[in-house]
This record gives structure tokens, C-alpha cells and sequence, in this order.
């Protein structure tokens, strides 16, 4: 599991251009979206669909679901290993 | 009318006022490099597209010209203008759905030019009117015009532009504020076509 948080750290921020961070600037925990977390936006809740799909071969059919699957490292490293 | 202040950004550099501020021949990354010698603190440029990251730097140096009396909300209208739209970036969300077969929503939103004034009216909080035109080729007499009719309706500036990124990777961004004023030296087409000129070096 920490290797699959490693990865998705990794992922996110080339998949994102977040060119000012490092893996270990992520927090497992810390929220990815709001002004809490990274702040990140919509746009970037789609980049993560696309990069669960082409990564991992998982789609998410209810895009409602997001909220939650998207809302940290941990939890979306939670969801890929329950639905990869 | 009168000219502000201006700046010029460019694979090769930043300008302010006909000044270089930052030289960036030969980096790898020139836009990158500018706006780490910027010093600010704006994470969401390394997620822009290029006219984007031009306008942002282009801008952020011309911040201390603007009018101190300006209501930034309502008094300042954006006039940019190009001749390549967003094709640079047409082309790469091409590339990501037809070669990659990763569609980038990232890349889809850069797919209109005027995304250029939304990012930079997003930064500063700007809430006047913008437009983007795109034409053959910068064109004095257009932002003229313009910047004439949005003065005249009550606007106390205009940050104008001329922001470029072709295919074949030439890229420029030219801007400058302008203002009201009842003594002009020379027309400001005059002006803009020679600043222009010098900055191109032609």
C-alpha cells in the first residue's frame, strides 16, 4: 500500500503539472482539493478520472463518487486497491 | 490617450519599459525560468498554457504602473489580441486523444485564447469587460481604437496585449497600459509600432 501511495504522489503531480512539489511534500491524509490541501479545482477532478482509467484500468462510473474517492492519498490509494 | 508603462515577454527574456529584467536565452524551460526569478508565489502558472504564462509574467511586472485610483472591480478593461488563437494548444489536445488516447481536460480548458484575460482577471480580481481579437497581425490602429471607446465609456485603463504563440514556436507577448490624457507627443499607433519594433529588434 505505501507503494502504491508513493506511486500516485508521483502520478498526481506530473499528471497535474504541480511543478513546485515533491512526493514528500503530500501528506497521506491532507485533503488534495480546497484551500486546506493543495487546492486543487474541477479540472484537476477530471485529470484524476483520467489518470485512474489509463493507470489503473479503473472507470468510475458515478462521478459523485469523487468527493470521496478523491478526497486524499489515502483514500484514493483505498479505492484503487479495492477496485483494481 | 498615453502609454503607462509596457512589457515584452519572449523565449529569450523579460522587458519592462524597453529595459530586459530577466534573460533567459538558452534555458530549457525560458517561461519557467522567468517566472521563478518573479518570485511569486502562484502555483497555478505551471498548469497554464503558454499565452497564459506569457500574459501572467508580463502582467505581474507591470502591477506598480497601474493608477493608484483604479477600482480594480469596474475601471479597467482588457483588450488581447493574436493571430494564432489557441492552435498551439488545439494541437497538443489533439495529440493527447489521438496519439496518447488521453484526452487532458487540462489541455481542453487552453483551447480558446480568450482563457488568457479569465486567468489573469482570476489573479487580480478583475471584474471589468475583456475581449480577444484575432487577426493577421498586430494591428496599432485596432488598440487604438478600442482602448479610445472603453476609455470613453468611463473605463480609467486598458491593459492591452498582443500575445502569440505559433506553431512553428515563435512566441511573443506584448503589453501595455493605457490611460486618458489631454497632451499626446505623437499618436499612440506611432508609438505602439515603434515600441513593437525595438522589442523585436527589427
Amino acid at each position: 500500500m505505501s507503494d502504491l501511495k508513493e506511486n500516485l504522489k508521483a502520478q498526481i503531480i506530473e499528471q497535474l503539472n504541480l511543478e513546485d512539489l515533491t512526493p514528500a511534500d503530500i501528506r497521506d491524509d491532507a485533503p488534495l482539493f480546497g484551500d486546506d490541501g493543495l487546492g486543487l479545482d474541477s479540472i484537476d477532478a477530471l485529470e484524476f478520472i483520467v489518470l485512474l482509467d489509463s493507470n489503473y484500468g479503473i472507470k468510475i462510473a458515478d462521478p459523485a463518487e469523487g468527493k470521496e474517492i478523491f478526497h486524499s492519498v489515502n483514500t484514493l490509494a483505498d479505492y484503487i486497491s479495492k477496485n483494481q | 490617450m498615453k502609454i503607462l508603462a509596457h512589457s515584452y515577454v519572449c523565449p529569450k527574456g523579460v522587458s519592462l519599459n524597453g529595459k530586459q529584467l530577466f534573460d533567459t536565452t538558452g534555458e530549457e524551460n525560458p517561461l519557467k525560468s522567468a517566472y521563478q526569478q518573479l518570485g511569486v508565489d502562484y502555483p497555478k502558472f505551471y498548469k497554464m498554457d503558454v499565452l497564459s504564462k506569457m500574459a501572467f509574467i508580463g502582467t505581474e511586472i507591470l502591477l506598480p504602473f497601474f493608477p493608484k485610483e483604479l477600482d480594480q472591480e469596474n475601471d479597467l478593461q482588457l483588450i488581447f489580441a493574436n493571430n494564432s488563437a489557441s492552435q498551439n494548444t488545439d494541437n497538443l489536445f489533439v495529440e493527447s486523444y489521438e496519439q496518447l488516447n488521453k484526452p487532458s481536460p487540462s489541455l481542453f480548458v487552453y483551447t480558446l485564447p480568450n482563457i488568457v484575460t479569465g486567468e489573469l482577471c482570476i489573479r487580480h480580481k478583475w471584474y471589468g469587460e475583456n475581449c480577444f481579437f484575432v487577426e493577421d497581425a498586430f494591428n496599432p490602429a485596432h488598440f487604438s481604437e478600442w482602448s479610445q471607446i472603453a476609455l470613453n465609456k468611463g473605463n480609467n485603463s486598458c491593459l492591452c496585449a498582443w500575445v502569440e504563440a505559433k506553431t512553428n514556436g515563435e512566441q511573443e507577448c506584448f503589453l501595455f497600459l493605457l490611460t486618458n490624457s489631454e497632451n499626446e507627443e505623437h499618436s499612440i499607433e506611432f508609438e505602439l509600432s515603434t515600441l513593437i519594433k525595438q522589442y523585436r529588434n527589427e
